[in-house]
């Protein structure tokens, strides 16, 4: 066999589902002393499966706990099977889990899973992403009162946005604290969940639905601080600059934002 | 191409559950080694430890996914962020493994043997080749553990090593415990293959435990070394003189203070090897 037609025979069976390997796969390889081919192609067989479903099993701890071992292993299974590993580096292992999970299930299933995949996931993403230049409070006392109406903000590289249907974060803390463990529950309402890295640390933090709704519009929509206060005056009223400035300076203080360089 | 020495010592593993403890206890080792990938991340913990840990110790950048026997092009992106690594870190020298980690369509995400032919040889060496030109350096190949072994080898797998080193210029990270992992597993004489190394090629030494289930071994990084491989490492720096040392632990962590003595030992037992060295010369 040509080298590359034998790599692509032991992939085959790497990737494949029985620990038995073909007969032409078998017939190319040679045992030990003690340590026959059908053996020695198992232990590479399990290693792949091991090494990836401990990866899975790491990132996703409360999904696994909600799931239990065998649940867990039966769908991260399906998952490498339907998409095996395309990136170097077993840290994006995880990245199609979430799509995964909402192809494959029923939606009243999948919804709730899906969240919470998205929120394990939403760690992994702030744990290493770029630091970036937040923004400071410091920095916010030195621009001059013109610059104020004009301040535009992007959220930091590490900051996710969830919008949550579903009581995920009860579920997380749950199993961070290793406290009793709640049944599934759709919210009352929506709720916006953040999750970022301040300095080297993870953070999250829900926020209520008017926070959530102005931030929403400085980071997604684009407004000025200026076009914000305008924004909140019809439900504030008078008090709309100052809950505008309150709730910038949460988060500055969060380390979620920094100014925006592009206009 | 010959390894300039002296050498850089006795080195431990850098593993992220020690990160904090060596930056606290700045503990007696020479040298780190980095997993490669650990670090080719954009920012946090990782990048943190790293640059605090480079300002105290040496490091030397050791990769697991390079693929060098792959049956897939080369990862131009991967190269270029191990460059940007090695330009933050500036390692000592670089290294990875003489394996396949990538298949035809996937990551396989383990050391796979490759068949040691010709066609494998002229193969790797000319990637070897492509890769010493993106880093501007000698690329340093590690031996692998295996499980099994290709029918159609026309050479062993030290004879292999030697004539890639001799055609591609690259250099040998000559793991102790996969000989001896191997050497059981395939019925070999462990000493036949280092002997059969070209010892001015080999740049650097790794000891590490492995799991042995009587029939075979597994090479698993989590146990202390254990003595046929202590004396086979003696043996090998009698043979070689002295070579950079580097201890790996990948899983069941002991305390660091447990790691730097089993350091120790490779210390006390690398110069007693070494004395006895000198006396012979």
């Amino acid at each position: 066999m040509r080298l590359n037609d034998w790599q692509l025979a032991f992939e085959d069976y790497l990737l494949g589902e029985g620990a038995a390997a073909d007969a032409a796969l078998g017939a190319s390889l040679i045992g030990g002393p003690s340590l026959d081919v059908e053996t020695g192609l198992a232990i590479y067989h399990n290693a792949y499966r091991a090494r990836l479903q401990e990866t899975l099993r790491s990132d996703f701890p409360t999904v696994r706990h909600w799931l239990g071992d065998d649940e867990f292993e039966a769908l991260t299974a399906a998952y490498l099977r339907e998409c095996p590993s395309s990136h170097y580096s077993l840290r994006w292992l995880g990245a199609g889990f979430e799509a995964f999970v909402l192809r494959h299930l029923v939606p009243d299933q999948g919804a709730p899973l899906a969240e919470l995949i998205r929120l394990e996931w939403a760690f992994t993403l702030a744990f290493d992403a770029l630091p970036g230049e937040p923004l400071t409070l410091e920095a916010m006392a030195g621009l001059p009162a013109e610059a104020w109406p004009t301040l535009r903000l992007e959220r930091l590289p590490s900051v996710q946005w969830l919008d949550g249907r579903f009581n995920s974060l009860a579920m997380w803390r749950a199993v961070k604290a290793e406290t009793a463990f709640p049944d599934c529950l759709e919210l009352e309402q929506p709720q916006v969940c953040l999750v970022w890295r301040a300095g080297l640390v993870c953070q999250y933090r829900s926020l209520e639905p008017a926070e959530a709704y102005a931030l929403s519009g400085m980071l997604h929509d684009g407004l000025s601080f200026a076009e914000l206060c305008a924004e909140l005056a019809g439900s504030l009223g008078e008090g709309a600059p100052l809950q505008a400035v309150s709730w910038l300076k949460q988060w500055v203080n969060d380390g979620l934002v920094c100014q925006c360089r592009t206009l | 191409m010959s390894v300039s020495r002296p050498c850089l010592g006795y080195g431990l593993g850098l593993r992220s559950h020690y990160h904090q403890e060596i930056l606290e206890q700045s503990p007696t080792v020479d040298w780190f080694e980095i997993v490669s990938e650990n670090y080719l991340v954009q920012g946090g913990k990782a990048l943190y430890y790293l640059d605090a840990i480079a300002e105290r110790y040496p490091l030397v950048m050791h990769g697991v996914s390079l693929s060098i026997g792959g049956p897939h092009a080369l990862d131009g992106e991967y190269l270029k962020q191990l460059k940007q690594l090695a330009g933050r870190v500036n390692p000592a020298w670089i290294s990875d493994h003489l394996c396949w980690s990538r298949g035809n369509a996937h990551q396989l995400h383990d050391l796979l043997p490759l068949p040691y032919t010709e066609e494998s040889l002229y193969y790797v060496a000319a990637r070897v080749r492509q890769v010493q030109d993106v880093l501007q350096q000698p690329l340093v190949l590690e031996n692998v553990s295996s499980y099994v072994r290709a029918a159609a080898d026309e050479f062993s797998e030290w004879e292999f090593l030697e004539a890639l080193s001799r055609l591609s210029d690259c250099e040998l990270l000559l793991d102790v415990n996969n000989v001896y992992v191997s050497a059981r597993n395939h019925g070999f004489d462990p000493w036949t293959f280092i002997h059969g190394l070209p010892a001015h090629k080999i740049r650097q030494l790794h000891l590490a435990g492995h799991a042995d289930y009587g029939d075979y071994v597994i090479d698993t990084h989590d146990h202390p070394v254990c003595d046929p491989v202590w004396a086979l490492y003696q043996r090998t720096l009698e043979h070689l003189g002295p070579v950079a040392t580097l201890l790996e632990r990948d899983d069941h962590y002991p305390p660091l203070a447990e790691l730097v003595d089993e350091l120790d030992k490779a210390r006390e037992l690398g110069g007693i090897a070494l004395a006895r060295r000198s006396l012979c010369a």
